[in-house]
C-alpha cells in the first residue's frame, strides 16, 4: 500500500490517509489504534502487531465536537475528537491518549465515555522532566501501557518484539532524517511541503512498508545537489497544519532548514538507542528528545535551543507557528518573542487553526515578512 | 477575659496576621513560597516558608470587578484573552501595582501542584523567569480508576514529596523537621474534619448556608491549613451554623426554600452576591460544589504523613476522572437532598470546564434532575452577558417550577 509511493504520492496520501489505512486494514486485518502526539511510545502499540496512527486533527467541518470542548480549547483536541466522533471513529479499536495540558486534562474521560465501546487508555507522562522520579515514572507508564495492552489483547510480549518494533520505527526516522539532510542543501530536491508531509504520513502509515518508499525516495535524491536562491529559515511549535502552509513558503523559496514540531524533528528525534532493555531504552528516549516541549521546560530552554538551532542551521528568521487557543504556547511566547528578538533574531508568528478555510491572511502576513526579510540584511 | 470572637472577627484577625508576617517574612528569617491552592502546603508550614496564593489575590481584585483594567493590560503586553483570568489578573498587578489590597509579598520559591491545573505551573513560570526562582512541580497524573494504578500515582508522589522536602532542605539549608511535620498535618486533619463538618451542614432544611457562605468559609481552610488557628477558625464556624441550625434559620426561610441547587465549577465572582440575591427570588439556593470541597481533606493519621497526604492530592475532584467526578457530585446530591444543577462553564478555567458538558450529561441521566448551562467567566466581566444569563436562569426556574408541579 504505501511502499513505493513517490514524493507526490506522499503529499496526496498525507493530505487524508484514512482511504489507504482503511485499504490496508481490509487487505491485512490488522487493527488499527490512535493516539495523540505528545509521546505516547507508538511502538509498544505496533509490538502489540495494532497499526499506531498519529491522530493529527483533520481540515473537515465541525460538527459534533463543539458539544463536547468548548471554542477555546484547542483546535487540535477539537479537531481530533470531530476526526473520531464524525469521520474516521469506525477505523479505530482503540485509543491511547496522553494527558499533557489543561486541555487534555481529563480528554481521556471524554474519548472513554464517548467511544463506550472501544479501548481508550491514558498515557500520563510526567509534566516535570529535570527530577529523578520523572525518570521512575516514564517507566512505570511504559510498563502500565504494556500491561494494558495485556489484558485488552489477551496477549504478551517479549522484550524481542518490542526491539523488532524499534527497528522499524528507528529506521524510519533515520530514512527521514537523512532526506532532511539533503533538503536542508538542496531545497530544490525536495520542498517544505513533501518533507513534512513525508514525516507526517510516517507517524500514521505501516512503517515497514513506508520505509521503503523513503528508501527509494532518499537513493533518487543527489546527496551532493545545492540550489541557489532560497532563504534559509527554521520553524518552531508543535504542529503545522494544513500542509498548505508549507506551499506558502515553497513559493517564494522559502527553505525550513530546521524546526522542533513535534510532527517534525522532534518526532525524529526519538530514535530509541538499541542495546539494553527495549523499555529502559523507550524511557531513556522520553528524556533524549532535544527540542524544547511546553510542558516540560520553561522559556529559556526553549530560547537556548532557537538559538542553536538558528545558528547552526545558518538560518535567516524563526517562524513560529502557534495553534490558536493552546494555552501552553500562549503562557511562553511573550516572553520568548521578546528573548529572540533581543538576541537579534527576525521573527514572525503564525496563528493556525485545524478548520482553517483560507489561508490568505497567513499568506498576506508571511509574505510580508518575508520580503522584508529579503530585503534586509540578506 | 477578652470576649469570644466571632468566626468573621476572628478571619479577619489570623488574615491580618498571616499577611503582617508575609510581609515581614525575611525580617523574621522566613521565605515566601508561591503555591497553588490545592497544594500539599503542609510540607511548606512545617518548614517555615510561607505559604501565599496569587490565586487569592486575584479572587479579591475579580470580586471587586477589576478584571477588565488588569487582563486588558495584560493583554497590551501579548497575552490573549482567553488565558485564566488569575493568571492575567495577577500579570497586570505585577505590571501596574494596581490592586484593592495591600497587595502579596514577592515571592522567593514556587510549588505548583497540577492535580489543579497546568495553567498554575506556566504562570508561576512567567514570574519566576523575573528573578530566575526555583519552581518545583509536583506533578500529580489523573487518578485513574484503576486500583492498581492509582497506587502507583501514589507511590509516584510519595516520591515526589520527598524530593520536595530537600528541594525545601536545599533553599533553607535547614533540615527538615518530622516531628513537627507530623504535628502539622495533626492540626491539618483536624481543620479539614472540622471544614467538611461546616459544609456538610448545607444538609439541613432549611440550609443555614449556601455556597456563598462556603466560598468565604473555605479562605481560612486554603491558606493556614496546618496551624492551631484553623482548627479555632472552623470550631467556631461550626458552632455559630450549628447554632442557626438550633434556631431553624435559614439562608431562606423554610417555607421558601424551594431549590437546593448543585453549582459546578468556580464561582462568577464578580456576580457573587447578585447570583445569591436573584436565585434566592425564585426559591433556590446554591448549596454546594465540588470545587469547595476540594479542601475536604481525609487524612488519615495512622498512616505515613507523606502516604496520606499524596492520597489526597491526587485525588481532587480535578484530578479524578468524570466518572468519578460524576459519583462525587451524586453522594452530594444525596447527601444534601439537591433537586436541580447549575453547570458553569466557566472560560478562564479549561482544566475544570473541559470536562462540564459530559459530567453533565452523565450527571443529568443519573439524577434525571436537568441542568443549566452557562457559559462566561469567573473574572473578566467581558465575557458575561447579564441578559442573557437572567433569560436563561428564569427559563430554568419555570423548568424546575413544571417538573415541581407535575410531582405535587
Ligand atoms: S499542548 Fe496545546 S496544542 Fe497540545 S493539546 Fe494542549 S492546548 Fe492543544
Ligand atoms: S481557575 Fe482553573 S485554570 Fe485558573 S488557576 Fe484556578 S484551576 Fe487553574
Amino acid at each position: 500500500m504505501w511502499e513505493s509511493l513517490s514524493l507526490k504520492e506522499v503529499v496526496d496520501c498525507a493530505n487524508d490517509p484514512y482511504p489507504s489505512i482503511r485499504q490496508w486494514v481490509r487487505d491485512t486485518g490488522k487493527k488499527v489504534v490512535g493516539s495523540t502526539i505528545a509521546d505516547v511510545p507508538e511502538e509498544v502499540i505496533h509490538a502489540y502487531g495494532f497499526l499506531p496512527v498519529a491522530l493529527v486533527g483533520t481540515q473537515k467541518p465541525l460538527k459534533k465536537a463543539p458539544a463536547k470542548l468548548p471554542d477555546n480549547a484547542c483546535s487540535l483536541a477539537r479537531s481530533n475528537l470531530e476526526l473520531a466522533m464524525s469521520y474516521e471513529g469506525d477505523l479505530f479499536d482503540g485509543f491511547v491518549l496522553p494527558q499533557v495540558c489543561d486541555t487534555t486534562q481529563h480528554l481521556s474521560d471524554i474519548w472513554r465515555i464517548n467511544f463506550p465501546d472501544k479501548y481508550v487508555e491514558s498515557f500520563l507522562a510526567p509534566r516535570q522532566a529535570d527530577r529523578p522520579s520523572a525518570r521512575y515514572w516514564v517507566k512505570e507508564e511504559i510498563d502500565r501501557l504494556i500491561a494494558s495492552l495485556a489484558g485488552w489483547t489477551g496477549r504478551t510480549i517479549k522484550d524481542h518484539d518490542l526491539q523488532e518494533s524499534i527497528k522499524v520505527f528507528n529506521e524510519s526516522k533515520a530514512l527521514l532524517k537523512d532526506i532532511y539532510a539533503i533538503k536542508r542543501k538542496n531545497p530544490a530536491a525536495v520542498t517544505n511541503k513533501e518533507m513534512f508531509a513525508m514525516i507526517k504520513l510516517s507517524m500514521q502509515v505501516d512503517k515497514a512498508e513506508f520505509n521503503q518508499s523513503l528508501k527509494k525516495i532518499r537513493d533518487g535524491l543527489d546527496p551532493n545537489g545545492k540550489a541557489e536562491g532560497y532563504t534559509d529559515v527554521i520553524v518552531v511549535g508543535i504542529t503545522c497544519d494544513p500542509l498548505e502552509i508549507f506551499d506558502l513558503f515553497d513559493e517564494i523559496k522559502i527553505n525550513i532548514a530546521g524546526d522542533s514540531l513535534v510532527t517534525g524533528t522532534r518526532y525524529l528525534q526519538g530514535i530509541v538507542p538499541e542495546n539494553g532493555g527495549a523499555v529502559d531504552a523507550l524511557a531513556a528516549r522520553h528524556f533524549q528528545r532535544g527540542f524544547y516541549s511546553p510542558i516540560h521546560d520553561d522559556v529559556f530552554r526553549n530560547f537556548e535551543e532557537v538559538k542553536v538551532l538558528y545558528k547552526a542551521t545558518n538560518a535567516k528568521a524563526a517562524v513560529y507557528v502557534h495553534i490558536e487557543f493552546c494555552e501552553s504556547e500562549e503562557y511562553d511566547l511573550p516572553d520568548l518573542k521578546k528573548m529572540i528578538r533581543k538576541e537579534g533574531i527576525p521573527i514572525h508568528v503564525v496563528d493556525t487553526e485545524y478548520q482553517t478555510t483560507s489561508l490568505s491572511h497567513v499568506r498576506t502576513r508571511l509574505q510580508a515578512f518575508f520580503e522584508s526579510l529579503r530585503g534586509g540584511a540578506l | 477575659m477578652s470576649e469570644k470572637l466571632t468566626s468573621r472577627q476572628l478571619s479577619k484577625k489570623i488574615t491580618d496576621e498571616y499577611m503582617d508576617e508575609a510581609f515581614r517574612a525575611h525580617e523574621l528569617g522566613k521565605l515566601i513560597g508561591y503555591t497553588t491552592a490545592i497544594s500539599p502546603v503542609e510540607l511548606f508550614v512545617a518548614h517555615d516558608v510561607i505559604p501565599i496564593y496569587p490565586e487569592n489575590h486575584s479572587v479579591a481584585n475579580l470580586t471587586a470587578k477589576k478584571g477588565v483594567e488588569l487582563c486588558s493590560v495584560v493583554e497590551g503586553m501579548g497575552y490573549s484573552s482567553h488565558l485564566c483570568a488569575y493568571a492575567r489578573s495577577d500579570f497586570g498587578y505585577r505590571a501596574t501595582g494596581a490592586t484593592v489590597t495591600k497587595g502579596i509579598p514577592e515571592p522567593d520559591l514556587f510549588l505548583a501542584c497540577n492535580a489543579q491545573c497546568f495553567t498554575l505551573t506556566k504562570w508561576f513560570q512567567v514570574l519566576a523567569r523575573k528573578g530566575n526562582l526555583p519552581v518545583f512541580i509536583f506533578d500529580t497524573p489523573e487518578y485513574v480508576m484503576d486500583k492498581k494504578t492509582r497506587q502507583e500515582i501514589v507511590k509516584y508522589c510519595v516520591i515526589q514529596l520527598k524530593e520536595l522536602i530537600s528541594f525545601l532542605e536545599e533553599i533553607t539549608k535547614k533540615k527538615f523537621d518530622y516531628d513537627r511535620f507530623g504535628e502539622v498535618m495533626r492540626l491539618s486533619a483536624e481543620s479539614s474534619i472540622l471544614y467538611k463538618k461546616f459544609l456538610d451542614m448545607a444538609q439541613y432544611k432549611p440550609s443555614p448556608i449556601s455556597i456563598f457562605d462556603a466560598l468565604i468559609g473555605m479562605a481560612i481552610a486554603v491558606y493556614r491549613r496546618g496551624t492551631q488557628e484553623c482548627v479555632d477558625y472552623y470550631q467556631t464556624l461550626c458552632d455559630e451554623i450549628q447554632a442557626k441550625v438550633d434556631q431553624g434559620i435559614g439562608v431562606l426561610p423554610k417555607d421558601k426554600e424551594k431549590y437546593r441547587l448543585y453549582w459546578e465549577n468556580l464561582p462568577v465572582w464578580f456576580k457573587f452576591s447578585d447570583h445569591a440575591k436573584l436565585l434566592g427570588s425564585y426559591g433556590g439556593v446554591i448549596l454546594t460544589s465540588l470545587y469547595v470541597h476540594a479542601w475536604s481533606f481525609e487524612f488519615d493519621l495512622t498512616k505515613d504523613p507523606l502516604l496520606t497526604l499524596a492520597e489526597n492530592m491526587v485525588s481532587r475532584f480535578s484530578n479524578s476522572t468524570i466518572e468519578d467526578r460524576a459519583d462525587m457530585a451524586t453522594e452530594l446530591f444525596r447527601k444534601y437532598d439537591m433537586n436541580g444543577m447549575i453547570m458553569f462553564m466557566n472560560r478562564s478555567c479549561k482544566a475544570v470546564s473541559f470536562a462540564v458538558p459530559t459530567l453533565k450529561d452523565v450527571l443529568t441521566k443519573r439524577t434525571g434532575i436537568p441542568a443549566l448551562v452557562f457559559e462566561s467567566d469567573m473574572g473578566d466581566q467581558r465575557f458575561y452577558s447579564e441578559s442573557q444569563i437572567r433569560t436563561r436562569i428564569e427559563a430554568y426556574f419555570e423548568t424546575l417550577d413544571r417538573l415541581h408541579l407535575n410531582k405535587v
